[in-house]
């Protein structure tokens, strides 16, 4: 499959065959964000930014009654009711005080993740992206990424995971 | 590809609502065994779009048996209905259920993007069979036939129901040849009952393309009675540029004789004359025309554009969200304080009007009558009837209420099921215990839908043997839903019949009684918002009664506080608002509190506890009592305080929520208020049934 990407590149102008080549290579954009852990070093986190629709820092919560605690509530995006999951609360650590709202839309389901804090846009080779050690079970994880720039290590992060009702 | 869908979305959306159509027609037709001309035309119209669209999406099984289908009217428009012997005419009928269904059928596997079923050939040879034997009469047909065709020189064939026929040619290049046509039958209307006549081409008053027709052929009116059509000759001489005029009597055909037409034929030297004295006529009955218009609603075809559900959808989430932003600008907190507010209050008064009314328009178009879904009913009437032996009659009234489209989307399998069961349990097998019982021997089913301003309420009532409540009871003991010491109500035996699981069928039966029962019936009529109840009586009939909110879109409400929370409590639940002390409140064993309100008890829920706030008050004196009331189920809730009374536009719950199912809990959904928070609505039936469950 790759070797007849590669032999069609040669017949095609520069641009083309370097998107081609891109394609080939499976490039996609990943969103780091940081939760922080008491006494540790923050945890980064990657996730694919098509399932991002938006970064909030302003918002105000309502409480939805008979939920998990990890959901704090709702809150009205332009008109939308979204709901907001502390993940610190979901990895079972103490609750996020002030932080981010990355707002996800999966499978159309719109949540908002809070997360301490978010560090950059990247391109990722999702063939660099290694399976998750198999003694070690992970909760909302998929695989582990080395950053390109070397400046550390991102856990991908799972949308299928993280919307399933457990 | 997406355009593919949307040609896909087009097509199914024609064809379903052509078939149901030809549905009604058959249905129609198949009373007085025999389809009218303009059923018959009607037919042949439909099956050759359907022949039409299917070839184009290249669904080839379905344009072959619409081809054959038409084939067959096109038979039977030539010569008539004559043409189908009386012992065939079972035969026909019974061919075109079966395509109706089998088109259905094969709908729904587009839909569902399954393959088509390629085997057609059984079905087709029926077709052909039956085609052949339509075909094998022919010759006795066939003269008749002929002599219609030709004694109708305009091409038109002459329908039975209105033997007289007057044929009305224009001056050639007068113009507005379908306009002219028009007036004249205004003023022929003037004096001749309205369905006494009837004309060709159709549509002559907004479709400007019948000029063509009305030049070709002619202008061609048929008319009950004879002396209607003396009346109306000298109305034809008068109207301007009439070139000339001749009767023409239909002939029933292979009855009599055919009369050779008396054509009377002005000359065209003396139309200028007539026309010339008919001017001041020609003006006065444009006038009528024009007033006639509007009282013949019935003959104007409604001008109708179909929308995709999404787009309505879409208006009424922006009209929603223009009613809150209006009460945002409006309710500002910037302007507290302000005087001099004078004009600011009329442009807002007259946007709050202006918002009220778009909001009235967006919630008609998401409305639709509810026949579409009560006229599917006759079929099932029908079909059972045949295959049970019974005879039965349905009774449809009320089908011109309208309703939320979703609900008539909704509503048709509870209803198909409830009707179903009576056919099936209902109604008795044996006409001699109907007439011994003093019944009419043909059974009735009556379905109604009436409209109370806020919800619709759709009865179906059977007058068979009722329901047996000892063997109701028997059958709940066995299936372990009652406890044979316990004694019940009526009323709570008739409450087992919608309890899962529960059938009284002893044996399985093709229509009913597949042992998932009347709780399919209740769960998505709750679905809707709405709910069932069922009464009885043995040996006269049981009802049915299905009580639905018109549209779940928007409700009034109560805005409550408890805590930081708000909560909305649609006002129809509300009975009662009230301060207590805490001497009213009484204790029962099992920790629970009751109050006592006008000599009766009821038991206190507190929201705060039930729904583990964080806030909220604890002192019953501090807060106040809802007496609440929903279904059979009536409490007082303990809230804070009451905020106010406010129209609110109801927003589902988030999808990721949704699945936590915390409706069962009482919580309906969302609503947005005016200064962008958001308040939590209480479903007062859920919140009782979980409370009270544990």
């Amino acid at each position: 499959m790759a070797n007849s990407v590669d032999n069609d590149i040669m017949f095609l102008d520069p641009e083309t065959a370097a998107a081609r080549k891109a394609a080939a290579a499976n490039l996609q954009k990943y969103l780091i964000f940081m939760i922080h852990d008491e006494g540790a070093a923050d945890l980064k986190f990657g996730i694919n930014a098509d399932y991002v629709v938006e970064i909030i820092n302003s918002y105000t919560v309502t409480y939805l009654p008979m939920m998990p605690s990890y959901l704090r509530g709702v809150f009205n995006m332009r008109g939308q009711i979204t709901p907001i999951m502390d993940f610190r609360l979901r990895l079972d650590k103490v609750p996020t005080t002030d932080g981010l709202l990355l707002i996800l839309n999966y499978n159309d389901m719109q949540l908002g993740v809070l997360v301490d804090a978010v560090d950059r846009m990247i391109d990722i080779d999702e063939n660099t992206i290694t399976a998750v050690p198999a003694q070690s079970s992970q909760r909302f994880v998929s695989g582990m990424c080395t950053i390109p720039d070397l400046s550390g290590t991102m856990m991908v992060l799972s949308c299928e995971q993280l919307f399933a009702h457990e | 590809m997406s355009s593919n869908n949307e040609i896909l979305d087009t097509y199914l959306f024609e064809n379903n609502s052509l078939l149901e159509q030809l549905e009604s027609i058959v249905l129609d037709a198949e009373g007085s065994s025999a389809f009218s001309e303009d059923n018959i035309n009607e037919i042949f119209r439909i099956m050759h779009t359907i022949k039409g669209s299917s070839a184009m999406m290249e669904f080839d099984s379905l344009a072959a048996i619409a081809h054959r289908i038409e084939d067959m009217f096109y038979l039977i428009r030539e010569g008539s209905m004559a043409v189908v012997s009386e012992p065939n005419r079972p035969a026909l009928f019974e061919i075109m259920f079966q395509s109706i269904d089998y088109f259905r059928k094969e709908m729904g596997k587009i839909e569902a993007g399954q393959p088509l079923d390629k085997n057609i050939d059984q079905f087709l040879q029926n077709i052909n069979s039956l085609i052949a034997k339509i075909k094998g009469e022919e010759p006795a047909a066939a003269p008749a036939a002929d002599n219609a065709a030709s004694a109708s020189a305009c091409g038109y064939v002459g329908d039975p129901d209105f033997p007289y026929g007057l044929v009305v040619f224009y001056d050639e290049g007068c113009g507005m040849e379908n306009l002219r046509a028009f007036m004249l039958l205004t003023s022929i209307r003037d004096f001749c009952g309205e369905s006494d006549v009837r004309f060709l081409p159709e549509g002559i008053e907004n479709d400007p393309s019948t000029a063509d027709a009305v030049i070709d052929h002619g202008f061609f009116l048929m008319f009950k009675n004879k002396e209607d059509r003396e009346k109306a000759i000298p109305v034809i001489r008068s109207a301007g540029s009439v070139k000339s005029y001749e009767p023409q009597d239909c002939k029933l055909p292979a009855k009599e004789e055919v009369e050779i037409p008396v054509v009377v034929e002005e000359t065209v030297a003396a139309a200028p004359v007539a026309a010339a004295s008919a001017a001041p006529a020609a003006a006065a009955s444009a006038a009528n025309a024009q007033a006639n218009t509007t009282a013949s609603a019935a003959h104007q075809k409604e001008s109708l554009i179909s929308v995709h559900q999404s787009k309505l959808d879409q208006l009424s989430a922006l009209v929603g969200e223009i009613v809150i932003t209006e009460a945002m600008v409006t309710g500002s907190p910037d302007l507290k304080g302000l005087t001099h507010l004078d004009n600011f209050a009329k442009s807002a008064r007259q946007l709050r009007k202006l918002t009220d009314e778009l909001q009235d328009v967006s919630m008609s178009l998401r409305m639709v009558p509810i026949a579409t879904c009560f006229q599917k009913m006759n079929r099932i009437v029908r079909d059972m009837s045949k295959k049970l032996g019974k005879r039965a009659k349905l009774t449809i009234i009320g089908d011109e209420t309208e309703v939320d489209k979703t609900i008539v989307d909704n509503i048709g399998d509870p209803i198909m099921h409830m009707i179903r069961n009576s056919m099936d349990h209902g109604i008795e097998v044996n006409e001699e215990d109907r007439i011994a019982a003093g019944k009419n021997p043909v059974g009735e089913i009556i379905l109604s839908a009436q409209d109370t301003g806020s919800e619709v309420i759709i009865t179906i009532k059977d007058d068979g043997r009722g329901i047996n409540d000892d063997a109701v009871l028997k059958k709940a003991i066995r299936n372990g839903i009652a406890y044979p010491d316990i004694e019940y109500s009526h009323k709570e035996i008739l409450n087992f019949l919608l309890m899962p699981g529960f059938s009284t069928s002893e044996n399985v039966t093709e229509f009913s009684g597949r042992g998932v029962g009347m709780d399919v019936v209740k769960r998505s009529v709750e679905e809707l918002g709405g709910s069932v109840t069922i009464t009885s009586e043995q040996g006269k009939g049981m009802t049915t009664t299905m009580k639905i909110p018109l549209t779940m879109a928007i409700m009034d409400g109560m805005e409550v506080s408890v805590g930081e929370t708000i909560f909305t409590i649609p006002l129809q639940n509300i009975r009662q608002n009230f301060k207590v002390s805490n001497s009213d409140i009484l204790h029962d064993t099992v920790n629970g509190e009751i109050i006592k309100v006008m000599n009766n008890y009821y038991p206190v829920v507190r929201a705060k506890s039930i729904y583990s706030l964080p806030g909220g008050v604890d002192d019953v004196e501090d807060g106040i009592l809802m007496w609440l009331d929903a279904g059979d189920t009536s409490y007082c809730l303990l809230v804070d305080e009451l905020i106010g009374e406010q129209q609110i536009v109801v927003k589902p719950l988030p999808a990721y929520v949704k699945n936590f199912d915390i409706k069962r809990h009482g919580i309906m959904g969302c609503s947005i208020l005016g200064d962008g928070s958001i308040s939590v609505i209480l479903d007062v039936e859920n919140l009782a049934s979980a409370v009270f469950a544990k």
